[in-house]
């Protein structure tokens, strides 16, 4: 099949993933706090009550921006597996992030302007750690493409232990998860009322929720291309983090940003930092 | 061939000069107008003959109509310079600056008169290639559309600043001189002509910045002064020491290749002219000052063209300085630069400090290709320097039409632009979209540069690397910011409408040409990289040819979006019906649509939103001194190891 098969591919299957990710997710964190849970499709029921809602807007520059947060994370995953460079991949990432960030800051209420600001200092946090992973997983397999890295020899994970070790860290983030979920508020009666999405409903906050989806895909995709040996191998260890993630969620009260941007960087910096400087010195 | 050149560049000089002399003898505005805006005209129209006539083609190089030589007009310009400022400064008490020009002068002298200045071929005066094409396009196309925005401008800066009066003679006077020493910069191939001119543009960044004359602003004029006069120095002795060398002022046999160990020193030294004119740190202070000039100013010699002509000379040295130890020097001090303005400017809340600040930041990125020196990096920078001066420049005017409207340069007073002002809006999205927004021109070129430090070996590369990860995600976070102000809408009285009504229709026109402009480069950028960008990095390093784009149709088409999402966005949005703006959610606690919330024990209070600014995490002042430190430190070593290498 031509990469732009497997591209075409993403734009529709990562959805699905995503969906089914998050209804697991739900199931697991309600065993963990002593519930049954809700039924594993129910995250798609939700989303397919968002899109038959009224949907109020605040101003006419929220639908676009959020339609461009979804087009164009949706364009990050559907490059990659179609084989685009993956240094690229980085910048259009940040400009889908950007998009949701731009989108709640337009709309003047303090509970979403402060959530978007916070999402920006997220955006902050962790946009150095993928330039720099992606640059690492060139670097370490000389290659620039999704299928060059998984018919690359070397097994990534083994070259760069230390930036995977960063990437479960900085997953939390873009999963939104506590300790880092300081742009959003999924937990009830905090500060935050609802973060970023404050002032979206109906289809809007479908955007949002399907656009989530893809970047879970998205980070599932970035796990296989440590794990390049094997697929199988990959979506084990994407279990495994993911459930770690889910765990750190239930047992973590969330952060402030400052301790957030710390953290992230000095992890960035030290892991990935190290490890990309161990790579270039012991080339030869 | 040859010929025909001789007398365009002849021209491109003298034309500008000979309107800035008119326009030092008119006072009446009416007239002054039609002369700028007819020169720009002239000026613009030449520009693209001479391009034409150069014709993208191999480099050419030649002298002065009917074989002339400067002779001794180069000492009479350069001590007519150092008199000047001797002059100027001792008026306003100041003994640093003339120090640096007499020795200066005393140089040129030495070597003039004593005979050590070896004569110039006649036939290679000047030098023109696809650098000097792209440079005499910026200059030739951006310069004019700023000079006519700047009617529109200073119009309304003199009724904010009477006090100025009847100086805006002296205003265009200097717009023009400009443009002709930039020209005249740009395609000189022997170096002490070359200084001259460079010399010139210092002189008049330092009377454009104190234009006002108020305290603040001479203090920073002299600011400016002394750093570049500094770098001028370095350029002076680095002449002397050439003089001796067979070629050695002859600035095309000077970078053919990399430089004998003996030129280092000289290199050393001409680096740190170019590093102090593009603003780098340890320098980086004077561009800050020089943002209380009047916003043509800012625009023209402080973004798009006078800093542009540290990085041109530093990019013409790259084959010279590769994989030496001063190039290396000199790759550090530009990226660390990168970083830490760029961390300086997430804690900036005055909108043309950031612009600045963003403008050293892509300075730094230029230098520190150059100074790693591959034909890929070249690439970079050279791309670089276009987007940067058709995008930055529009910005920066468009922060002087906001900043004569609104009367405020912060960002946080820009909120709900979109509504307010939405023409300006869409232009102002344009610029930012054309700065940085992925995956437009410059963020091509990060991701290209990424891709060339992949290739240096050991801890430079990696170094590289990290520190271009924390710069460019720093720089979406002061975009994020400025972008949420101007996108935020809200309902407005009628009166708020008619601010816009009185931006000149000269502003309207420099800013509409610009935002074009920015749109086609990006348009072009594969046809810009295929027969100027290209063929130019390669002839540099007399490499074999290749293509340095590699864009699939997919990057294509994401590119072609995301470039004219955010403009088409604005202009949809500003227009849109049918939206009552509805009131947003305050926990049920809305007072009155828009600005009032119900506060706790009753009452009402106005809701304010503020960017962050991270504080308390990131402390501005301190970030840009520990810059300054290290860079210095740098700097230092580097002009010193020039002396080592020598002894």
């Amino acid at each position: 099949m031509s990469p732009l098969v497997y591209g075409l591919l993403f734009v529709v299957v990562a959805p699905l993933f995503g969906g089914l990710l998050a209804g697991v997710d739900r199931i697991v964190s309600a065993r963990m706090q002593g519930r049954v849970g809700p039924p594993l499709l129910q995250p798609f029921y939700d989303v397919g009550k968002l899109f038959e809602k009224e949907t109020r807007q605040v101003n006419p520059v929220v639908e676009p921006l959020l339609l461009g947060h979804l087009g164009f994370m949706a364009a990050a995953g559907a490059l990659v597996l179609g084989g685009t460079d993956l240094i690229f991949i980085a910048f259009v990432f940040a400009l889908a992030a950007l998009c949701l960030v731009l989108a709640a800051g337009s709309v003047n209420s303090p509970y979403s302007f402060a959530g978007a600001e916070r999402e920006l200092v997220v955006l902050l946090a962790s946009e150095p750690f993928f330039i720099l992973m992606l640059a690492a997983i060139c670097k370490v397999t000389g290659e620039s493409t999704f299928q060059g890295v998984l018919a690359s020899p070397v097994l990534v994970a083994l070259q760069l232990p230390g930036v995977l070790l960063a990437f479960l860290f900085v997953a939390t983030i873009k999963l939104r998860k506590s300790p880092f979920d300081i742009s959003t508020s999924h937990h009830p009666h905090q500060e935050l009322v609802n973060g970023l999405t404050s002032d979206m409903s109906g289809r809007l906050l479908g955007y949002v929720e399907l656009a989530h989806w893809y970047e879970s895909a998205l980070l599932c995709v970035f796990v296989l291309l440590f794990f390049n040996w094997s697929v199988t191998l990959g979506l084990l260890a994407f279990a495994i983090a993911y459930g770690l993630e889910v765990l750190v969620d239930n047992s973590t009260s969330r952060a402030k940003w400052q301790l957030v941007l710390r953290s992230t960087w000095t992890v960035t910096l030290l892991f990935t930092g190290g490890n990309v400087l161990a790579l270039f010195l012991l080339a030869r | 061939m040859a010929n025909d050149m001789s007398a365009l560049i002849v021209f491109l000089v003298a034309f500008p000069l000979v309107v800035s002399g008119v326009l030092l003898a008119v006072t009446k505005g009416a007239l002054r107008n039609a002369i700028v805006v007819l020169a720009c005209v002239v000026v613009a129209a030449a520009s693209l003959v001479t391009v034409f006539a150069f014709g993208n083609g191999d480099a050419v190089f030649f002298g002065l109509p009917g074989g002339l030589t400067p002779g001794h007009a180069i000492l009479v310009m350069e001590a007519a310079i150092a008199i000047f400022v001797v002059v100027v400064s001792l008026q306003n008490g100041r003994v640093l600056a003339p120090i640096m020009a007499l020795a200066q002068l005393g140089i040129a002298l030495y070597l003039d008169l004593g005979g050590h200045l070896p004569e110039p071929d006649p036939q290679r005066l000047f030098w023109f290639d696809r650098l000097t094409m792209v440079m005499v396009l910026v200059i030739g196309i951006v310069g004019p559309l700023i000079c006519i925005h700047a009617l529109g401008y200073m119009r309304d800066y003199q009724r904010s600043n009477p006090r100025i009066g009847g100086r805006r003679t002296s205003f265009f006077f200097l717009l023009f001189l400009f443009l002709a020493a930039m020209f005249g910069l740009v395609v000189s191939n022997d170096l002490p002509l070359l200084h001259v001119f460079w010399e010139i543009t210092t002189l008049c960044s330092f009377l454009l910045i104190g234009y006002t004359r108020t305290k603040e602003t001479v203090g920073y004029a002299f600011d400016a002064l002394n750093m570049n006069l500094l770098g001028g120095l370095g350029f002076s002795v680095a002449i002397l020491l050439l003089a001796g060398q067979p070629g050695g002022l002859d600035l095309a046999k000077l970078t053919a290749g990399p430089a004998a160990a003996a030129l280092l020193p000289a290199i050393a030294l001409i680096s740190l002219a170019g590093i102090t004119k593009s603003a780098q740190m340890p320098f980086s202070s004077w561009l800050l000052g020089a943002m209380y000039a009047p916003s043509p100013t800012s625009a023209l010699l402080h973004s798009s063209t006078m800093v542009k002509a540290g990085v041109f000379l530093l990019l013409r040295l790259s084959p010279a300085m590769a994989g030496s130890a001063v190039g290396t020097m000199v790759a550090f001090v530009g990226l660390l630069t990168f970083l830490f303005v760029s961390i300086v400017a997430v804690t900036e809340q005055n909108t043309k400090k950031v612009l600045a600040y963003s403008t050293i930041g892509s300075l730094g990125l230029i230098v520190g290709a150059a100074g790693i020196g591959t034909p890929e990096l070249v690439w970079v920078g050279v791309m670089i320097v276009i987007f940067h001066a058709v995008a930055k420049s529009l910005l920066f005017l468009v922060v002087g039409t906001l900043e004569n409207r609104l009367y405020t340069k912060d960002m946080e007073n820009f909120d709900t632009l979109l509504s307010r002002m939405p023409r300006v809006s869409v232009l102002a999205l344009t610029g930012i979209a054309g700065m940085f927004i992925a995956p437009f021109g410059i963020v091509v070129a990060k991701w290209a540069a990424i891709r060339a430090f992949l290739e240096v070996p050991g801890f430079a590369g990696a170094a590289f690397l990290i520190i271009m990860a924390f710069g460019s995600s720093l720089t979406i976070f002061y975009w994020g910011k400025l972008l949420i102000k101007i996108l935020s809408m809200r309902g407005i009285e009628p009166y708020e409408r008619s601010v816009e009504d009185r931006v000149t229709r000269y502003e309207w026109f420099a800013e509409t040409a610009l935002a074009v402009g920015v749109i086609g480069v990006t348009a072009g950028l594969g046809l810009i990289s295929e027969h100027v960008v290209g063929p130019y990095a390669l002839t540099a390093f007399s490499a074999a040819p290749r293509a340095f784009l590699h864009l699939d149709p997919a990057m294509v088409i994401v590119m072609l979006v995301a470039v004219l999402f955010l403009p088409a966005l604005a202009l949809w949005a500003s227009r849109a019906s049918g939206y009552d703006l509805a009131d947003f959610y305050t926990s049920g606690r809305t007072a009155n649509a828009g600005h009032l919330m119900g506060a706790a024990l009753g009452g009402t209070r106005t809701v304010t939103l503020r960017n962050y600014y991270l504080e308390g995490v990131i402390d501005g002042a301190l970030v840009f001194r520990a810059g300054t430190l290290v860079c210095g430190v740098i700097l230092t070593a580097m002009v010193l190891f020039g002396m080592v290498v020598r002894a």
